[in-house]
């Protein structure tokens, strides 16, 4: 899986299970800035997305791993097996 | 000086014990009810703690209802035979039910969609088990209980507004008894949902000790809430006073306490006050206490900030036994409460080691948190608090003995003043642009399901209508009534789905908290910044009318001065599904919505020369016990809600002018319809607002209301009357006048 694949798989993801209107949602909004919001309760849900998808534990992951799609998807390549 | 209202018979079931006595020995005594879960798979989740009441289904009572009924209906029996209330046939209209519930029918929707998936047995009236709306009928049903009936759908604060709303009701002198409590059966929704949140604790919950988490349990508890005259008439045993009670919400966040506490302390202060005692009177509360670091945090400020300078103050937390019942946690911890003011015994806090003690020595200040062992000591006044998701908070107080409470009911005129209408068939098309209008940034309404997206549109569209802006000064002066019949079933269904495929520890922290009914009503207050009195009744159809009769009576009883009264329903693919298992109507008749209808008392009104669309002269809610589903058999309530409607307007049926009818294209309902409406109003005009918006229930019940309500601004009739239906006999109706 490409880098593209896996913020394509993490973009709908956060589409699907946090509402987040797609049309909104760059590979590069912030998004627990203004840009889309996001807070503690999403934080959860995107740690068992990407468990999901991935099988990669972000429990305990730094905060600037969660930034953008873009940071997520950097994680998710550093740390998939 | 108000009329005094008395607890006349006790009723508790939960994981301490299946009665009063058995419970109230164990609490005092410190035993735990929590073990590991027996009815959830915990597989995978890092917590597997509960109090679970043992007794299966078949125990409880011999129905085939969802469990949060059966074990309402047990409570509720010993509580009616603890009373020794006689129901009659004369008396049965005199004596309704009220109860407070969290998760509904949840257990029953996993069950049916376990079965369903693995090829098992299921039956099409176990849709009849989903909602919440059918409990306080089922309890009503099976006692031949006629007096008006409620379903408190406020979370976590549920079991305690529902015992403030009877003693309300009785106050005003609309029943002599009310069966008023909570219920909650322990489920994989809740256990998922909180799990999912990181609320659950891995140990047994430790409140005001460790705060890390919960530990869910069920049950139900069940006050006999009567007149006191009455109850002296009848000869009855007096456990202790009703006194005041509060009800506030947070306006903060729709799981997280507002950590500043302002919304609990309102609720208390309230309490007390309506009370006619000071801080310094209260003997003993039974905190909300859960054992979330939050909630703990949030209730130290707000017990400290009011109650620093009473040195007899005593605190528990019984949910260190019995576990959060969730709906039923209030009227619970009210059996609790009753108990320890009529035998001078506080029950523990439990769970301290010799190390917590020394550090609870300096949190608790000059408060007494009653670690581990009951204190025996006299209690003249007792309170006890409840707080809930979505910001909801409130409290009441018992007392020994009589004592005279302030009588704030007032004879203001109400006018409708604003109205937000968001209703079609078969869906209402909701678009960003609906947001804007608003400013409701995506970043909040992207949390929304579908039931809260209708009511926080409807509701800011009636505030924008009716000219309101909400400031510090009138936050607290404005409240909310949300009435539904299916409530957020879509959310709860789907959530339930996801758990049965996924398991328990696939339990989704997003949605849970849209799947609590009253998430919707919390929304809306958080988004407008209402902090006054929050209500969500499922009460099937008619809810939505209803709410116009609960928000009045809260205007009148000087509670608020403007009251936000809703109805609100979606229509999604899941109920159609439902709707049509159930066989009951066609899917093409559904339809759905929110209209909001802005209650305003006439001093309010015209200080801020507020636009009239009508008066709301008269309101009655009535129940005929039959079958939840059914409406065969009911027909006398609906007569007497619209007879009472139009008495408390000071009208007859001949005044009227205008009806606006519930006919939904039923052929049973219809008929109902024409029979009653022929019967009293003979031959006039009746608008069928559902030809249009479909059946929306709640939405469609609020709507007749709203629609007599602009017919009478623009047209020429002076009286006009809603009346609405639900299903299992209970019926309100509304006269407006033109202004």
């Amino acid at each position: 899986m490409n880098h593209e694949e896996i913020c394509a798989k993490i973009k709908d993801m956060l589409v699907e299970n946090l509402r987040i209107p797609a049309e909104e949602l760059e590979y590069t909004s912030e998004l627990f800035g203004d840009d889309i919001g996001l807070d503690s309760i999403d934080s959860i849900e995107i740690i068992a997305g990407i468990d999901n998808l991935f099988g990669v534990q972000m429990t305990g992951a730094a905060r600037e791993n969660f930034q953008t799609i873009e940071t997520l998807a950097k994680y998710v390549e550093e740390h998939k097996e | 000086m108000s009329k005094r209202v008395v607890v006349t018979g006790l009723g508790l079931i939960c994981a301490l014990g299946e009665n009063t006595e058995e419970c109230w020995n164990a609490v005092q005594n410190g035993v735990t009810g929590i073990k590991e879960v027996k009815t959830v798979n915990a597989e995978g989740c890092y917590a597997n703690l509960g109090a679970e009441v043992d007794s299966p289904n078949e125990k409880l009572s011999g129905e085939d209802y969802d469990r949060s009924s059966l074990l309402c209906i047990k409570a509720a029996g010993e509580a009616l035979k603890d009373s020794g209330y006689e129901v009659t046939e004369e008396n049965s209209d005199r004596i309704g039910v009220i109860i407070g519930n969290c998760v509904g029918g949840a257990v029953s929707i996993d069950k049916y969609y376990t079965a369903k998936k693995n090829g098992g047995e299921v039956k099409n009236t176990d849709v009849l088990k989903m909602p919440a709306a059918a409990l306080a009928n089922n309890v009503a049903y099976h006692f031949g209980l006629n007096g008006t009936t409620a379903n408190i759908v406020n979370a976590c604060a549920a079991g305690t507004i529902s015992l403030s709303y009877a003693a309300d009701l009785i106050r005003s002198g609309k029943a002599d008894a009310f069966v008023a409590g909570g219920s909650d059966s322990f489920s994989s929704l809740a256990f998922a949902g909180f799990h999912g949140l990181h609320a659950l604790s891995a140990n047994a919950c430790s409140p005001f000790n460790l705060s890390n988490g919960i530990t869910l349990g069920e049950g139900a508890g069940i006050l006999i809430i009567e007149d006191y005259e009455h109850a002296k008439a009848r000869g009855a045993r007096i456990y202790c006073e009703v006194l005041g009670s509060g009800v506030s919400s947070d306006a903060h966040h729709i799981t997280a306490p507002d950590p500043e506490g302002n919304g609990q302390m309102l609720a208390i202060n309230r309490a007390i006050k309506n009370s006619g005692l000071t801080v310094n009177d209260i003997d003993y509360i039974n905190a909300h206490g859960t054992g979330t670091a939050k909630n703990d945090e949030a209730e130290f400020l707000s017990l400290h900030t009011i109650f620093d300078d009473n040195d007899h103050l005593s605190v528990s937390s019984t949910k260190s036994m019995t576990g959060h019942c969730l709906g039923a946690a209030g009227s619970i911890e009210a059996v609790f409460t009753v108990k320890a003011v009529c035998d001078g015994i506080v029950p523990p806090t439990i769970g301290y080691t010799e190390e917590n003690l020394e550090t609870l020595k300096e949190k608790a200040g000059n408060i007494d948190f009653v670690p581990n062992t009951k204190r025996v000591k006299d209690i003249e006044y007792a309170a006890s608090n409840s707080f809930a998701f979505g910001g909801n908070n409130a409290s009441i107080v018992f007392a020994k003995k009589p004592h005279d409470i302030p009588d704030r009911a007032n004879k203001e005129r109400i006018f409708v003043t604003g109205i937000g209408e968001l209703i079609g068939k078969p869906r209402v098309e909701i678009s960003s642009d609906n947001y804007k209008e608003y400013g409701i940034k995506m970043a909040f309404y992207r949390k929304l399901d579908r039931f809260s997206q209708l009511q926080l549109l409807s509701g800011m569209k009636a505030l924008k209508n009716a000219d309101i802006t909400i400031t510090d000064d009138n936050a607290d002066k404005i409240g909310i009534v949300v009435g539904t019949a299916d409530g957020p079933l879509t959310e709860v269904y789907n959530f339930q789905k996801n758990v049965c495929e996924n398991g328990t520890a696939a339990g989704s922290a997003f949605a849970f908290p849209n799947t609590v009914y009253n998430a919707a009503g919390g929304y809306f207050s958080i988004f407008a910044g209402i902090k006054g009195y929050n209500v969500t009744n499922a009460n099937s159809i008619q809810a939505g009318l209803q709410s116009l009769c609960y928000a009045a009576d809260v205007i009148r009883n000087g509670d608020e001065s403007i009251m936000v009264a809703t109805g609100t329903d979606e229509n999604t693919d899941v109920t159609e599904y439902l709707y049509e298992t159930l066989g009951v109507m066609d899917k093409k008749l559904l339809g759905e919505g929110s209209v909001s209808i802005v209650l305003e008392s006439g001093e309010s009104a015209e200080k801020r020369d507020a636009k009239k669309y009508a008066e709301l002269v008269g309101w009655a809610s009535a129940h005929k016990s039959v079958e939840f589903g059914k409406l065969n058999g009911s027909e006398s309530a609906l007569k007497t809600a619209i007879e009472n409607a139009c008495k408390s307007a000071g009208v007859t049926p001949k005044d009227i002018d205008l009806v606006c009818g519930f006919a939904n294209g039923v052929t049973e309902v219809d008929d109902l319809e024409n029979r009653v409406f022929a019967d009293i109003f003979g031959n006039i005009p009746t608008v069928r607002v559902k030809n249009e918006c479909g059946e929306a229930r709640s939405a469609a019940s609020a709507e007749q209301a709203a629609y007599a309500a602009k017919q009478l601004e623009s047209g020429e009739y002076k009286y006009a009357l809603a009346a609405a239906f639900g299903v299992g006999g209970q019926y309100s109706a509304v006269v407006l006048k033109k202004v």
